[in-house]
C-alpha cells in the first residue's frame, strides 16, 4: 500500500517536469507508459487471499500477512483451490511454494518478484536506461531559426571549402624524393637480417631476448625472475653452442663453487629418504637462491620438471666420469682453452665456453683447492645439459650411462666428503672468488660455531655442534652472504647509490618481515647482538635514523601509487 | 649469545666481494644482525628436522636439508 503511494508521488512530478521541458527520452517515455499502465494489484490479491484462507481469521491486518507463518503460506492456498491447469499457473504455484520454504531475506525478494507488474517492469527499464540517455535537444535548429537566414548561409558555404586535403603534399613528397628513401634502406637494414641469418634458425623474437641474456649484469640482478628465465631458456637450448657471449655465462655456471656444495647436498638427499621431487625442488632452490649462477639458474629452470631432472642426473654423472680424468688434467694446466682433446665435439664446445672468461682467473687461483670439486661438478652440469642430443643418438651410451650412474652414486658418496674436507681446510686459508672476480674469505668457522652454539643452547638441547654440522653451517653462511650481497647490491643500485648503506640492509630486513612497524631493528639487535655492536649501532646512526623515518613516510604513498 | 665481536672486516670483505660495492660504516653490523637471524632460523629448522628424523642434536644432514628453504626465506 505504502509503496504504491510513494511511486505515485515520485512519478507525477517528473512527468509534469518533463512536459514543461519538452524533452523526450526513453526514460521519460517509459515513465509515462508506466503511469498509464494499470497499477499493481498486490494489495488486492493479498486481501483476497487473506479473506479466502482459513487462517485469515487469525490475521487481522494485511501487514501481518507478511509474517513467516501467514504471508507466503497463505498464498499457495488460493492457487490450489483454483486447481492449476496451465503450465504457467503450475510454475507460479511452485514458485510460491518455494518462496514459502525460503528463509526470511530471500523470501522478501521472492515476494517482490511476485508482485511485479508491467508497470514495475517499465519503471525498472526506465531506471536502467535513464543513466545513458539524455534528452534530445532540437535546440540548434531553433537557434538557427532565430538568427537571420542571411548570416547563416554564408557561414555554411565557407566551412565546406576550408577542409584541408592531406593527401596532396604527401603524394608530392614521395614522387619527388624517391632517391632519398632507397639508399638508406639497404645500408641500414641489410646488416640486421644478415646477422639474424648468422644466428641460425632462430626467429626474430629470439633476437631481443638473447640480448638480455648477453648482458651479464642483467642476469645477475634479475636472472632469477621466472619471466626472464623463459626467454633465456630458449636461447640457451637453441643457440647455446653458437654464441660465445652465452659461453661466458656457461663458464660461470660451471666454475661456481656453490654448485659443488649443492651437488653434495643433492647426493645426500639421494642417499637419504628424500625422493625425486625433493631433489628437483632443491635443484630449483639452488638455481634461484645461490644467485651466482646467472645462466645456470636458467638452465636449471628448464630442467625443473621432475621427470626431466631424473633423466639428467645419470647422464650428468657418467659423461662427467669420462671426461673427469681428461678434464682434471686440463684444469690442472690452468688455461686450457683450445687444448681440450675432444672426443665429443659438444663437450669440446662446452669446455671452450667454460674456460675463456672466468676460468682463467678461477682456475689459476683455485686449481689446487677446487680441482676435485670443479671437475666433478662443473663438467657434470654442462655435460648433463648438452648431452641430451647425444642420448638421442646412442642407445649404448644410454645403457652405459645407466650403469655408471648406479656405480657413481656409490663412488660419489665418499667423493663429496673428501673434497668438502679439503675445502674446509683450505677455505680458512685460501680465498674464494666472487662473480666479480674479488677474492673473499669464507666466513670464519669460529664465529659460526659461537653463534650456533648460542642458538642451540637457547633451544634447550645440550648437545654441541659437531664438525660436520659446523662445516655445513659455514657453507650455508657463505651462501647466505652471497645472497645478501647480491640483494644489497641490487637495492643500492636501485637507489642510484654506489655505496651500500644501512637503509639498504633495513630494506632487506623489512622485505623479509624481520623488521616491521612494531619491531624495529634495535629490538632485534638487542636480542641478538653483543652490547658493543649495539652501542655502535645506536651511537652513530641516530641522526640518520630520523632521516630514514622521514624517507619511509614519503616512500609509502609512492609505493601505494605504484601498486594502484 | 655471542660475547665477543664478530670479525667485522671479514664480513665487510665478503659482502663487498659479492656486491661489488663498498659498504657504509655500520651497514655490516646490520648485515651481521641479519646473519644472526638467519643462523637462528637455520638452527631452529634444522633442530626440528633432525628431531623429526629421530636424530640427536643438530646434524649436518638436517642443516643441509633445511638451508635451501631458509635461504629462500631470507631472500630479499
Amino acid at each position: 500500500m505504502s509503496e504504491s503511494a510513494r511511486k505515485k508521488q515520485r512519478v507525477s512530478p517528473r512527468i509534469s517536469g518533463d512536459a514543461t521541458d519538452h524533452s523526450s527520452t526513453l526514460y521519460n517515455d517509459l515513465h509515462r507508459l508506466a503511469s498509464i499502465a494499470p497499477k499493481p494489484v498486490t494489495p488486492f490479491r493479498r486481501a483476497a487471499s487473506a479473506g479466502i484462507t482459513p487462517r485469515s481469521a487469525t490475521i487481522r491486518t494485511p501487514g501481518t500477512a507478511r509474517t513467516p507463518r501467514g504471508g507466503p503460506a497463505t498464498r499457495p492456498l488460493p492457487a490450489r483451490r483454483a486447481a492449476p491447469t496451465t503450465p504457467h499457473a503450475i510454475r507460479a504455484l511452485r514458485e510460491r511454494a518455494n518462496a514459502a520454504r525460503t528463509p526470511g531475506h530471500v523470501r522478501r525478494r521472492s515476494g517482490r518478484v511476485q508482485r511485479e507488474t508491467p508497470r514495475d517492469l517499465l519503471r525498472n527499464l526506465s531506471r536502467v536506461l535513464a543513466r545513458n540517455t539524455q534528452p534530445i535537444e532540437p535546440t540548434p535548429k531553433a537557434q538557427q531559426r532565430n538568427r537571420h537566414s542571411a548570416l547563416d548561409l554564408p557561414d555554411i558555404e565557407d566551412d565546406e571549402p576550408t577542409a584541408p586535403r592531406l593527401s596532396m603534399p604527401l603524394d608530392d613528397m614521395y614522387d619527388d624524393d624517391s632517391f632519398n628513401e632507397e639508399p638508406p634502406r639497404p645500408s641500414l637494414l641489410a646488416p640486421l637480417p644478415d646477422y639474424d641469418y648468422d644466428n641460425g634458425t632462430v626467429q626474430s623474437v629470439e633476437f631481443g631476448r638473447r640480448a638480455r641474456s648477453e648482458d651479464p649484469r642483467l642476469d645477475r640482478l634479475f636472472g632469477r625472475r621466472i619471466s626472464e628465465q623463459f626467454g633465456d631458456l630458449h636461447d640457451l637450448t637453441i643457440n647455446g653452442e653458437e654464441y660465445e657471449l652465452d659461453g661466458n655465462f656457461i663458464n660461470r655456471r660451471g666454475t661456481l663453487l656453490p654448485n659443488e656444495l649443492l651437488e653434495q647436498v643433492e647426493e645426500e638427499f639421494e642417499e637419504g629418504n628424500t625422493e625425486a621431487e625433493i631433489r628437483a625442488l632443491t635443484g630449483r632452490a639452488r638455481a634461484s637462491d645461490t644467485g651466482d649462477l646467472g645462466v645456470f639458474g636458467e638452465v636449471e629452470g628448464e630442467e625443473e620438471e621432475p621427470t626431466f631432472r631424473f633423466e639428467i642426473r645419470p647422464r650428468i654423472e657418467k659423461p662427467g666420469e669420462d671426461e673427469e680424468s681428461g678434464e682434471e688434467e686440463e684444469h690442472g694446466d690452468g688455461e686450457v682453452d683450445d687444448n681440450t682433446p675432444g672426443e665429443l665435439e659438444e663437450t669440446m664446445l662446452e669446455d671452450d665456453d667454460e674456460q675463456p672468461a672466468l676460468n682463467l682467473v678461477y682456475d689459476n687461483d683455485d686449481t689446487a683447492p677446487v680441482l676435485a670439486s670443479d671437475n666433478e661438478n662443473g663438467p657434470l652440469e654442462i655435460a648433463g645439459w648438452e648431452s641430451e642430443p647425444e642420448n638421442l643418438d646412442d642407445e649404448d651410451l644410454a645403457a652405459y650411462r645407466g650403469e655408471v650412474s648406479a656405480i657413481d652414486r656409490s663412488l660419489q658418496t665418499p667423493a663429496p666428503e673428501t673434497p668438502a674436507k679439503r675445502r674446509a681446510g683450505r677455505q680458512r686459508r685460501a680465498l674464494n672468488i666472487s662473480r666479480f672476480g674479488h677474492e673473499y674469505p669464507s666466513f670464519p668457522a669460529a664465529t659460526v660455531k659461537m653463534l650456533a652454539n648460542g642458538f642451540v643452547k637457547g633451544q634447550g638441547s645440550k648437545s654441541k655442534i659437531s664438525k660436520d654440522t659446523l662445516e655445513a653451517l659455514v657453507q650455508t653462511s657463505d651462501f647466505f652472504f652471497e645472497q645478501v650481497g647480491e640483494d644489497l647490491a641490487a637495492y643500492a643500485g636501485h637507489a642510484g647509490r654506489k655505496m651500500i648503506e644501512e637503509s639498504d640492509v633495513i630494506a632487506l630486513l623489512k622485505r623479509t618481515r624481520q623488521v616491521t612497524d612494531s619491531s624495529t631493528y634495535f629490538f632485534l639487535a638487542q636480542k641478538l647482538l653483543p652490547r658493543e655492536l649495539l652501542q655502535q649501532l645506536r651511537m652513530q646512526p641516530l641522526p640518520k635514523l630520523k632521516r630514514q623515518k622521514r624517507k619511509r613516510m614519503e616512500a609509502i604513498p609512492e609505493e601505494d601509487g605504484d601498486d594502484e | 649469545m655471542p660475547q665477543t665481536l664478530y670479525p667485522r672486516g671479514t664480513v665487510k670483505k665478503i659482502v663487498k666481494a659479492h656486491a661489488n660495492r663498498p659498504l657504509s660504516k655500520n651497514a655490516d653490523i646490520l648485515i651481521f644482525l641479519k646473519y644472526a637471524l638467519f643462523m637462528q632460523e637455520v638452527l631452529k629448522e634444522a633442530g626440528i628436522a633432525s628431531k623429526r628424523s629421530g636424530e640427536r642434536g643438530v646434524s649436518a644432514r638436517s642443516v643441509r636439508k633445511v638451508r635451501e628453504g631458509c635461504l629462500r626465506k631470507f631472500k630479499g
